[in-house]
């Protein structure tokens, strides 16, 4: 076998990369030849080097700096939201005169105006289209919307809940009412995994204000502690700093068990 | 059901595109290290591994438009830190301080080696192998990314970046083991 060859497979061999045959076959060459077991000494020296190399520490104005970057950012990006709504950006043609000399400028100026007729016709066209589309979207929207809510609202069945909130969690867009029927689910459903779903897609729109508010809200009203645990997760996550008190709360709480209070803990140690 | 899913990166770098500034501390709390460790195995030098992570983030916030929704967030960071790394060396023309290697020999001991001194004979060793090559170990080894995530980055194939990262860990092999016998 030639070298680069038996080196690639020695490689796999410390990976547990290989079949049965392969092993054994590199096993008996290490048995047989010195120089390869000597190959695998070193490749498994180097290779357990590379494994365990410790990570190294960045300074504190790392993440000091950041901040500050995007503050900046954030204030940019808000001027420029100004600007764009400032009506001194809008342009206007406003006291231009034209003036045509000749009949060819003249039959030229029609044309262009047939033109432009001709392109706005067209982009009525489609405008027409887009919003039959556009139509189209939301009414599969709406019935996937439909049926999610029948789903979720089936007290029948867990399982079809369950579907509902993950559909729910596929879902690329929300609004009240779906926050509404999640946040109930989340807070009264009888099983816990529904509740951690809904609890899971309400995640996914967390940047939004009312979805903020509600998960916010059912950390003083949530009573099972898997839901409670993975909501103080995602209120660290979001970095909601006002919501200290509560699990401030919730460490002295006497009828909250102790994985939660651990939680809270953490998240207040997170948080300030 | 794991915890830690509840908000992926992906969903948070949405936000961040959707306008939600406030949202890449998150990104940056999780990444932050990563990237740092990526540049400092990179170029051996801690100051300019934190120039250029801070470069990461805000080009991650200025360009937030172009990433892909659906894109593995990881893969787009990751990407992101390599052109910033490619354009750092590009605009300086010059190698990470590892090309001080060979001063450094003389340091070796000659009485047994504790760890951390293998560790530092391995990144003596690394210096020495091309930039691709100690790029792809620093990506599949270091930072653990998976074959497939860095074939992806790389535009190539997995088994093309498996090839390489052998022949990468059979050159370090060459080199780790050529300066113990000097």
């Amino acid at each position: 076998m030639e070298n680069e060859k038996r080196e690639r497979m020695l490689i796999d061999y410390i990976e547990g990369n290989l079949s049965d045959a392969e092993r054994a076959m590199i096993e008996n060459e290490m048995a047989q030849n010195i120089e390869v077991r000597e190959m695998y000494d070193q490749l498994k020296e180097v290779m357990g080097l590379l494994n365990q190399t410790h990570p190294i520490k960045r300074s504190h104005s790392l993440q000091a700096n950041f901040e500050k970057m995007l503050q900046q950012e954030i204030t940019k990006s808000e001027k420029n939201l100004v600007k764009e709504h400032s009506p001194s950006y809008t342009k206007t043609l406003s006291g231009r005169q034209v003036y045509i000399s000749s009949w060819v400028l003249r039959t030229a100026a029609v044309l262009v105006l047939v033109l432009i007729g001709v392109v706005i016709m067209n982009d009525l066209n489609h405008k027409r289209e887009h919003e039959k589309e556009v139509a189209t979207i939301k009414k599969e929207l709406n019935d996937n919307k439909k049926l999610m809510m029948t789903l979720l609202q089936n007290q029948q069945s867990a399982s079809q809940r369950l579907q509902g909130a993950t559909a729910a969690y596929e879902m690329n867009n929300t609004d009240d009412e779906i926050v509404k029927a999640l946040v109930n689910t989340m807070n009264e459903d009888t099983n816990s995994n529904v509740r951690l779903t809904a609890l899971e897609a309400l995640g996914k729109f967390y940047w939004q204000n009312h979805v903020r508010s509600a998960l916010i809200k059912s950390l003083t009203t949530q009573k099972d502690p898997v839901v409670q645990m993975a909501l103080i997760r995602m209120l660290v996550q979001m970095k909601e700093k006002e919501v200290i008190t509560q699990l401030e709360k919730i460490t002295r709480e006497n009828s909250v068990i102790k994985a939660v209070k651990d939680e809270a803990h953490w998240g207040i140690l997170k948080l300030s | 059901m794991k915890i830690e899913r509840l908000i992926s990166d992906e969903q948070v770098m949405e936000a961040v595109k959707g306008g939600e500034l406030q949202q890449a501390s998150i990104l940056f709390d999780r990444y932050n290290k990563r990237i740092f460790n990526f540049f400092r195995q990179l170029s051996n030098d801690t100051m300019l591994s934190e120039d250029l992570t801070q470069n990461v983030f805000l080009r991650m916030i200025k360009y937030r438009n172009t990433y892909r929704e659906g894109k593995r967030f990881q893969s787009w960071i990751y990407q992101m830190a390599r052109n910033v790394f490619a354009d750092h060396y590009q605009s300086n023309k010059n190698k990470a301080n590892y090309i001080d290697v060979e001063k450094m020999s003389y340091q070796l001991p000659e009485i047994e080696e504790n760890e951390e001194e293998r560790e530092q004979r391995l990144h003596r060793s690394l210096s020495r192998l091309s930039d691709e090559q100690r790029e792809l170990l620093v990506l599949t080894r270091f930072q653990h990314l998976k074959y497939e995530e860095v074939a992806e980055m790389m535009n190539t194939t997995v088994a093309n970046i498996k090839v390489r990262v052998h022949r990468a860990i059979g050159k370090l092999r060459e080199f780790y083991f050529e300066m113990e016998n000097r």
